[in-house]
């Protein structure tokens, strides 16, 4: 009998450290360890705890502790999978659909989702203050004396009420955590079930152009700014303006500066304005319109450098003219920014791949539309599209129904007021 | 040649990053874990294990030394290994793994020579004073040190608030604007020189033991051997993303550690828990991504394009983010357990705060974001 007790403790004595956990408070018993603050040397068997033992965080007794088994990590993570939270249409933080971009496009998605539901949790994130305008007119503002609270239809607060929708001015979108399916802001991090890239593209400025010299119209803060700096229109504060590309912006900007009693120099590589529609002579049409108005073309030149010479601003060209003016308006293209779509590992063909009909990104919770997209890698920066871009959008969002969007080409209506043309 | 004559970097090959990194992890998790009460709540300042790091290579790791490059990202990891114990240690990593960084980029050889090995070593510690720089840059706060330029150097007076990883015979990497002019100078500040003088700071909430001083300089003189850069707004240029990119190590190292504690209770209340937020698998998905972000950024450390800059101010401030929010959620997966002073669930949510104010702070990351993606326009 003795014999075999010394036995059994001898192998009680072998089996591993057993570790006990608290009900009440989680603390857990290892017997290696035992508990020398209660006088429980390291090796203290739970067993041969005495009853009168405590807890030593939260004083309950020894019969409320039970065997503790470390958990593997894979079991519980297996566990955990099946019992996440499940989103539901009533769940009291439902995301819904965060749009980057106030422009016409994010403005128009809006409206065309509220149309369709009423209920939806829509974010407007923008990096303006989100007013609503009409970017065409920014290329004939002059020539039709709009003053700048005219160019605001509404205000970016008064859109936001009307609609119902969160807005977000002055800020700036920064990543996507696309697995998260979180929109990282400058003002905190938001959630979404579905987010819509509306943020456009921006105004190039190639090599040598400086930002702190050189002006770009592509939105109307801009726009505002250099109005406020050429000075308000009055018959006596012409300015020379010195305008850098002679494509569609430039030459509309050169139009409508020059009605508005600017003196206007308009510089571009190719040998005419509008080289684009060469083929229908838009430029010679164009030159033709401006024969009475202060605006000087000069072709087949490339800006060699721009500085700052007392109040005003001196161009170069590599061939050696020399030219002043009081502002310099760089109108030298678009260009997509790409941090958005690169952070979420979006397919990218000279800006944000989409579905042709769909207008889905490469994440299928990602759509993208207006100046920021490419169709088989090409842009389409235009008006038109923008609309039905919207309904196909929001319809898909919506569960309204497929509306496959068209791709087509755009027709371009050159707002240059003393002789609009139509191209194709 | 005899070896011993050879910087020992030459001589020892650097340890293979899981090498590294499991040693760290036992340092953390044997001695380290044992002092991290008393290291958040009594101001014991864990110099052994610091030094032990320093001679694992955990500090240094980003560090070009002749055998190659330096590994930031082996560097982050090493940070986070100590973190996911102890927020108070990563931030002295960190502190010491920038200060390292000041010295290697000097180009002043009285401070990459025998200066910089000691500090590999770890037998030279130091911090860095860059927190009011750095919001200087970003035009948030003015620079708080003045220069004077006299014979052979400057004359610097001043006040720092708080300066951390300092002991009597420690040293900060610090700069000061030069009286009459727009340039500012950067300086190897040793605490135990003339005209410098330490003062213990009001405690904190948490992190007590981070040896962190408010540092008064009264005409303290700095020499050429002292100079790390003049002017220092180029190099500060070039260092700047690596600076912030290596805080992430501490981000990491706390959520880790709260996704570690939610899954400790997860046999035992995971029938509650199932009905809260930032679930462990959640948390950790969201803070793989950003280790893979992170873990692409090290290897340019030295980018200095602004829209590289930009996404290494977002990747710190996502893990602020989502350390507060780990934290939080591992306090609210252990409940009234994790709420008991001693536990390790609390202090972490006291780490994470400090991880989302210590310059750059949340606040801080998202202005400068700002300020650096506006668009410019002529004035």
């Amino acid at each position: 009998m003795n014999q075999l007790t010394a036995v059994a403790q001898a192998v009680q004595a072998l089996a591993p450290w057993q570790q006990y956990i608290c009900h009440a408070c989680g603390y857990i018993y290892n017997e290696a360890d035992g508990d020398p603050d209660s006088g429980l040397a390291a090796g203290t068997r739970f067993a041969d705890i005495p009853e009168d033992w405590a807890c030593p965080l939260c004083g309950v007794t020894k019969s409320d502790f039970e065997i503790y088994e470390p958990p593997s990590l894979d079991a519980l993570r297996a566990k955990a999978q099946g019992c996440g939270p499940v989103p539901s249409p009533g769940q009291r933080h439902r995301p819904g659909v965060v749009i980057v971009g106030a422009g016409r496009a994010g403005w128009q998605l809006a409206e065309n989702l509220r149309a369709m539901d009423a209920e939806l949790p829509i974010t407007l994130v923008t990096v303006c203050a989100g007013d609503v305008y009409d970017k065409p007119l920014l290329s004939v503002a002059m020539a039709r004396q709009l003053p700048r609270e005219k160019l605001v239809r509404e205000t970016g607060a008064d859109a936001a009420r009307r609609l119902n929708l969160r807005l977000l001015p002055h800020t700036h979108a920064i990543s996507i955590s696309a697995d998260a399916k979180q929109l990282r802001t400058t003002r905190g991090t938001l959630r979404y079930d579905q987010l819509v890239l509306a943020h456009g593209a921006q105004a190039a400025l190639p090599s040598p152009l400086q930002a702190s010299l050189c002006w770009r119209v592509n939105h109307l803060g801009a726009y505002l700014q250099l109005r406020t700096a050429l000075g308000e229109v009055d018959g006596t504060g012409e300015k020379d303006v010195l305008i850098i590309g002679a494509g569609l912006i430039g030459s509309e900007l050169a139009n409508d500066l020059a009605l508005g009693g600017h003196r206007i120099t308009l510089l571009d590589v190719q040998s005419e304005p509008l080289a684009r529609w060469q083929a229908e002579q838009a430029g010679q049409q164009v030159l033709l319109a401006w024969q009475d108005l202060p605006i000087r073309f000069v072709g087949g030149v490339k800006v060699a450098k721009v500085e700052k010479i007392g109040g005003r601003i001196r161009v170069s060209t590599e061939c050696g003219q020399q030219f002043e003016a009081d502002q310099v308006i760089a109108a030298t293209g678009l260009q997509t920014p790409s941090r958005l779509a690169q952070s979420a590992g979006l397919t990218w063909q000279n800006g944000i791949a989409v579905d042709p009909q769909t207008l889905r990104t490469s994440n299928p919770a990602i759509h993208a539309m207006g100046d920021c997209i490419t169709i088989d890698g090409q842009a389409s920066r235009f008006i038109e599209p923008i609309a039905r871009q919207a309904k196909t959008i929001a319809a898909a969002i919506c569960n309204c129904g497929a509306i496959p969007y068209e791709n087509k080409p755009a027709v371009v209506r050159v707002k240059t007021t003393s002789m609009p043309l139509t191209l194709h | 040649m005899n070896p011993v004559d050879l910087p020992h970097e030459v001589v020892d090959a650097p340890p293979a990053a899981d090498t590294l990194l499991a040693a760290v992890r036992a340092v953390a998790q044997g001695p380290l874990q044992q002092q991290a009460d008393a290291i958040d709540r009594q101001g014991h300042y864990p110099h052994a294990v610091l030094k032990e790091l320093a001679g694992l290579g955990a500090m240094s790791a980003h560090l070009d030394a002749p055998m190659g490059p330096g590994d930031f990202f082996l560097a982050i990891q090493a940070m986070a290994e100590a973190s996911r114990v102890c927020g108070a240690t990563g931030f002295m990593m960190w502190c010491q793994a920038v200060c390292g960084l000041y010295l290697q980029q000097s180009g002043n050889p009285a401070l990459m020579g025998e200066a910089l090995q000691r500090h590999v070593d770890g037998l030279g510690m130091g911090g860095t004073a860059l927190s009011n720089p750095m919001k200087s840059y970003a035009q948030i706060e003015s620079l708080l040190l003045k220069a004077t330029k006299v014979e052979g150097g400057y004359l610097i007076n001043g006040t720092l608030p708080w300066v951390s990883n300092l002991q009597a015979d420690h040293y900060c990497g610090a700069i000061a604007a030069v009286s009459g002019s727009d340039s500012e100078v950067m300086f190897l500040l040793r605490c135990n020189a003339p005209g410098v003088e330490m003062h213990e700071c009001p405690s904190f909430s948490a992190m007590e033991g981070t040896g962190t001083y408010a540092l008064r300089l009264k005409d303290h003189f700095i020499g050429a051997a002292d100079i790390i850069a003049d002017p220092a707004k180029p190099y500060i240029a070039r260092i700047r993303a690596a600076f912030v990119m290596l805080q992430c190590g501490m981000a990491v190292g706390i959520t880790q550690g709260a996704i570690d504690s939610m899954w400790a209770v997860e046999p035992q209340l995971g029938h509650v828990n199932q009905y809260l937020e930032d679930r462990p698998d959640a948390v950790q998905a969201e803070l793989d991504a950003l280790v893979a972000r992170v873990q692409k950024m090290a290897q340019t450390p030295f980018d200095t394009s602004t829209e590289f800059f930009i996404d290494v101010l977002d990747a710190r401030a996502h893990g602020a983010e989502l350390c507060l929010r780990a934290t939080q959620s591992a306090l609210m997966h252990q409940g009234a357990r994790g709420y008991l002073m001693s536990s390790d669930v609390q202090r972490r949510v006291r780490e994470a705060h400090f991880v989302a104010i210590v310059t750059p702070a949340i606040k801080h990351l998202r202005k400068e974001i700002a300020r650096l993606s506006t668009e410019e326009m002529p004035a």
